[in-house]
């Protein structure tokens, strides 16, 4: 049987992916960002999952403004990265996992999620620059990838309620998949940040930290933050947050914190991530 | 099942999203207003097209069904402006590379800093959410 072992949240910052490709992660200005993440590269070389699903949003790369997915799972063979404006990134295509994926969209689908199913798209740096965080430079990325890509941008987003149960939809459709895997689930995207008007560049540490504590709480109080928490108090694009709920909602009720990091800044952005497993 | 949280009512939902000092929420209507200064800033992400808006901005621009409004905030690359039109900064990043701009120095283009002191306010921390929140309340 599959089994989900491991949850993990993680920024995704554009900017941390140049400073892999360009070689900079041990400067005064990355360094203790890469620190952070160090013990988490060492922990996944031991865990070896098989597959991640990686919850992302597109920042208008893959989809236009023509068609807004609200939850969408990506059931390709394998996905390149995209150019952003920059050239791709010069990192490993990322190979997809098509029996489970289509599985957990079915099994979704039956659950009540109506997901849009996606077999051919191109992956931004939501989904690669965390891969470059937890694996480093691979040749090839060392698992296969199922991409779940939430609609983070246009509003309304969906609540932390239901990322909150869609994480345990797909708790419940890995489970009732066949094949023996090791399944990890990462959410990404934040933490506090906004990349527009007056008010960009807006941080905030202890409300940060305030989510991470209660990623870590063995009840779902978190899950109940209204979208205008997110907005007030973490900046426009603090939103990505919600998505740390689908991964948080496919632990189960409690959790064991194996990793917490938090960092400011990088670029215009708080850099945070955690490592949980399901507990008894 | 899992507890419903009470459903909210979408009026008062979408008047909290214009409560927030300095800041655009991409709303549904701010979507449909900008829709085509999106899909324009989008069709940047191919280099002939690029090349093309780069001979010439405004002939390019004439090829889209964007406002003249719009038209004279892209050609002056006011961001606030194109915010209030509908456009996204998602979409917007596309001319930002465009023009060979890192994306921070062009978001410090929004605020009332120049790119030092914006990038020195966020190695400093970043700008404090106090008196940031809300307008209406002023906290
Ligand atoms: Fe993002």
């Amino acid at each position: 049987m599959a089994r989900i072992t491991a949850g993990v949240g993680s920024s995704h910052v554009p900017l941390l992916g140049v400073a892999v490709d360009q070689g900079k992660w041990q400067d005064d200005y990355f360094g203790p960002i890469f620190a952070g993440y160090e013990w988490t590269r060492e922990w996944e070389r031991q865990q070896k999952p098989d597959v991640v699903i990686l919850v992302y949003n597109d920042h208008a790369s893959a989809f236009d403004a023509s068609i807004i997915p609200t939850f969408a799972i990506g059931c390709g063979e394998k996905y390149k990265p995209a150019d952003e404006g920059w050239g791709p990134r010069q990192v490993p295509d990322v190979e997809g996992h098509p029996d489970l994926a289509w599985h957990i969209a079915q099994s979704l689908i039956l659950d009540d999620f109506d997901m849009t199913i996606i077999n051919e798209m191109d992956v931004d740096h939501g989904l690669t620059v965390p891969l470059s965080m937890m694996f480093g430079q691979p040749e090839a990325w060392p698992c296969k990838v199922v991409p779940l890509a939430v609609n983070v941008v246009t509003y309304p987003v969906p609540s932390g309620n239901r990322c909150w149960a869609l994480g345990e939809a797909i708790a419940r459709a890995v489970e009732s998949f066949p094949e023996d895997l090791n399944v990890q689930i990462w959410g990404t995207g934040g933490m506090s940040h906004q990349l527009q008007g007056p008010r960009a560049g807006l941080l905030n540490r202890e409300w940060d930290n305030r989510f991470l504590d209660l990623l870590e709480a063995d009840d779902d109080a978190v899950r109940f933050i209204p979208h205008i928490e997110y907005l007030r108090e973490t900046g426009s694009e603090g939103i990505e947050m919600v998505m740390w709920l689908i991964m948080r909602g496919a632990l189960g009720q409690r959790v064991k914190r194996l990793h917490r990091h938090y960092h400011i800044p990088c670029s215009n952005t708080a850099i945070g991530h955690i490592v949980l497993e399901p507990s008894a | 099942m899992t507890n419903a949280s009470p459903r909210q009512n979408i009026h008062e939902y979408l008047a909290e999203l214009e409560d927030i000092p300095g800041t655009r929420v991409f709303t549904a209507a701010r979507a449909r207003k900008g829709y085509w200064i999106n899909q324009f800033a989008m069709s940047l992400m191919k280099a002939e097209n690029r090349e093309r808006f780069k001979e010439d901005e405004r002939a390019y621009m004439d090829e889209w069904a964007i406002s003249e409004e719009a038209k004279a905030a892209l050609l002056a690359r006011d961001y606030n402006a194109l915010l209030d039109l509908g456009g996204n900064v998602y979409f917007l990043a596309k001319l930002f590379s465009t023009d060979g701009l890192p994306f921070a120095e062009a978001v410090s283009t929004m605020t009332d800093m120049s790119w030092p002191e914006y990038r020195q306010m966020m190695l400093d921390g970043g700008r404090s959410p106090e008196g940031n929140r809300s307008i209406k309340g002023g906290y």
